[in-house]
């Protein structure tokens, strides 16, 4: 199991044109000179990733973050910049900033830690990539503390690219935003628990109810039941039923969490259900979190709570 | 701790289509870096390794006709068919659900960099490549075109994003979560990333030389690599094994976003972190193939860090000088040339060297030898310090 012991959202608090965007905090204990150098993504992770960073009871011994659309902002201002200015007389800023792992090594340089560092770019499934990834450091040293983030913004360019190809339909609200969680595998002063992630890729609604039928079989312990179904339903009626057919297998008193009403849809909201399920969660409850994206890829992240 | 071996290998490159050209342009000391002109006037005027195939040549290889399918996800898909034809993968272990795809890339779909600025500025709703810009397209094709149904994933850390994707699916199948891996990464030349690269001033104007002291910067190059990673307990007894993935290390420099610090302790810890998890000493190792990308700040401080591990380095080159800087695939090419150095006992030079760095007075391998070798290191670092090092044994 993949304890957590400390999660900071960035998530947003306006709707603006059927945009939930995210107001940024002032981010506090960051330079400012470096603040300015950033992308709004690479701010919000970094905002987001800071505190907790600074409250590990030691170094972490990885930093892993998920991304969809990291740096796809900064790689098309400086297709912008190119179009303007031509190939010479550019300047490397917003190329630099472009790498998808720019939040993970600007991370590195902040905290000075030579430790693992990777970043999983899998697109709607990157978050839960990275908590794989987690999940695996922290059986290989289970002493070990990791910090943990799913981040992406909602730029101009990645909205125009979505909304041509029609997953924006007049339900469905776009989002962004940044969540972090400090996690290791002890249970000591932990919060909750991941007891097991599953990804897929396919259109099947049946293959899908089949996957999460045997995920729960061999994750969820005997006896036990899903308190909460944690849901990433976003408005979109063709994908509906998926989430009717996963719903399909909860018990009648499971109870209906669709988060995406907060948070918006993007690539990495999965990050940001991990943090709204570990904050409600209470006792022994197990909560199931289920999220689609773009129709073809599925995740299921099983938490457990842990009685106080 | 259950083992993992390389079953089956994939290549495109400037210096071939397949592993068998690819060994025989290593060992005729083929350099696949041209001046201008390119095929395209597109591609600027720095010398570039460019895959002889055009897209229309790789399409009809292929048979994949679709506009969506970017040049990144053809060159990937070409060396992907490679390597799982040369395990002898059957169509129903590769869609396995214990079959893992992990792929390297940092360019994707941002190869179509003219496309992405008409379909944004333009809002050019008729685009085929709405879905195709990002990282993630090239191995979300790969999924759909061989129906995988196992772990899917796409790892980005600049240029060293292979070299995790096959650290990432040896940990998958030690830990049980997939019992084969297809591990490799993509990357082809775009306006967008010379542009780049030449933003930050580290592109060469002429052919580069790795580790030479007057060398004058890298040359981007494209190519796509896969290995085929199975757990032991997958292989069956007349299998052909290539190698053990014996060791795998990330580390973080944590000193620039684009340079490295002038005593490489991000390569150091990686490559005493591969030592360690291979349960190897510095003794042990054979042979580098080096990051080496002929740039001022790398091949220094990557020179700094081989003496600080090895005192007196093994035999070392640096590919780049055949294939160019492949960036996010980098590391998996110079695995696939770290295994045929392993399966035929060789060393392939590298080219263009004449004096040493002073300071660190390191001489790579000029000339192709017979060796024996038992462990292979394949050093990539990326953007943002992002250092790894594995090493491939003989079983």
């Amino acid at each position: 199991m993949l304890y957590i012991h400390q999660a900071v959202a960035i998530s947003p608090q306006e709707i603006i044109s059927n945009k939930l965007e995210v107001r940024e905090p002032s981010y506090e204990g960051i330079p400012r000179n470096l603040l300015r150098r950033m992308g709004k993504s690479v701010r919000m992770g970094i905002g987001a990733s800071a505190p907790l960073l600074r409250s590990s009871p030691r170094p972490v011994s990885g930093i892993v973050i998920g991304t969809g659309n990291g740096g796809t902002a900064d790689s098309y201002s400086f297709l912008e910049q190119m179009k303007e200015y031509g190939e010479s007389l550019l300047t490397p800023g917003s190329f630099a900033q472009s790498t998808s792992n720019a939040m993970a090594s600007q991370l590195s340089m902040m905290d000075q830690n030579k430790n693992y560092n990777l970043t999983h770019v899998h697109r709607g499934l990157a978050f839960e990539m990275a908590l794989l990834d987690v999940s695996l450091l922290s059986l290989e040293d289970v002493s070990a503390f990791y910090l943990l983030a799913g981040v992406d913004e909602l730029s101009p360019s990645n909205y125009a690219l979505d909304e041509m190809e029609g997953w924006y339909p007049p339900e469905t609200i776009a989002g962004e935003g940044a969540s972090a969680f400090l996690v290791s595998g002890q249970a000591q002063d932990a919060t909750a628990a991941v007891r097991a992630v599953a990804t897929l890729h396919t259109t099947d609604v049946e293959v899908v109810r089949e996957r999460l039928r045997k995920f729960l079989a061999t994750h969820l312990p005997e006896g036990e039941r899903i308190s909460c179904f944690v849901c990433g339903e976003n408005g979109d009626a063709r994908l509906n039923g998926y989430y009717k057919a996963c719903e399909g297998l909860m018990d009648r008193d499971t109870s209906v969490l669709p988060f995406k009403r907060l948070c918006g849809e993007y690539p990495t909201a999965s990050a940001f259900a991990l943090w709204l399920a570990h904050h409600k969660l209470s006792g022994a409850q197990n909560y199931l979190i289920y999220n689609i994206y773009k129709g073809r890829q599925h995740g299921f992240i099983l938490l457990t709570g842990i009685p106080r | 701790m259950k083992r993992v071996f390389i079953t089956g290998m994939g290549v495109i490159s400037a210096i071939g289509n397949t592993v068998t050209e690819n060994h025989s342009a290593l060992k005729n000391r083929v350099c696949g870096i041209t001046m201008p002109p390119h095929s395209s006037p597109d591609l600027s005027q720095v010398p570039l390794a460019e895959v002889s195939s055009s897209n229309q040549l790789l399409r009809e290889r292929l048979q994949v006709f679709d506009p969506a399918v970017t040049r990144t996800t053809l060159l990937a898909l070409h060396a992907f068919r490679e390597a799982v034809q040369d395990a002898g993968l059957t169509a129903e272990q590769i869609s396995s659900d214990h079959t893992a795809l992990i792929g390297g890339t940092t360019v994707g779909g941002m190869s179509q960099s003219d496309e992405l600025y008409r379909d944004v500025s333009e809002r050019y709703a008729a685009s085929p490549f709405l879905s195709s810009y990002d990282c993630s397209s090239v191995f979300m094709f790969l999924q759909e075109q061989y129906r995988m149904k196992g772990i899917i994933d796409t790892i980005n850390t600049a240029c060293s994003s292979a070299g995790n994707a096959i650290g990432f699916g040896m940990r998958l199948i030690r830990s049980g979560l997939a019992g084969k891996a297809i591990v490799g990464g993509a990357d082809s030349l775009s306006k967008f990333t010379i542009s780049g690269f030449n933003a930050l001033h580290i592109l060469s104007p002429e052919i580069c030389r790795p580790f030479d002291r007057s060398r004058q910067g890298l040359n981007l190059g494209e190519g796509a690599a896969f290995l085929v990673l199975e757990g032991e307990d997958e292989i069956g007894p007349n299998k052909k094994i290539y190698a053990e993935v014996r060791g795998y290390y990330n580390a973080s420099d944590a000193f620039h976003p684009t340079s490295l610090s002038a005593n490489g302790e991000g390569p150091y810890l990686a490559m005493q972190g591969a030592l360690g998890t291979a349960g190897l000493r510095a003794g042990d190792v054979d042979f580098i193939n080096a990051h080496g990308t002929a740039t001022e700040n790398n091949d220094e401080s990557e020179s700094r860090a081989m003496i600080r591990v090895f005192s007196e380095p093994p035999p070392f080159a640096s590919t780049k000088s055949n294939t160019g800087h492949t960036l996010g695939a980098a590391a998996a090419l110079e695995a696939v040339y770290s295994l045929l150095s392993l399966e035929h006992q060789e060393i392939y030079p590298s080219l263009h060297f004449s004096a040493v760095i002073p300071g660190t007075e390191l001489q790579p391998v000029t000339t192709y030898y017979r060796s024996p070798l038992r462990h292979v290191m394949t050093n990539s670092f990326g953007f943002g310090g992002n250092c790894v090092s594995l090493i491939f044994s003989k079983s």
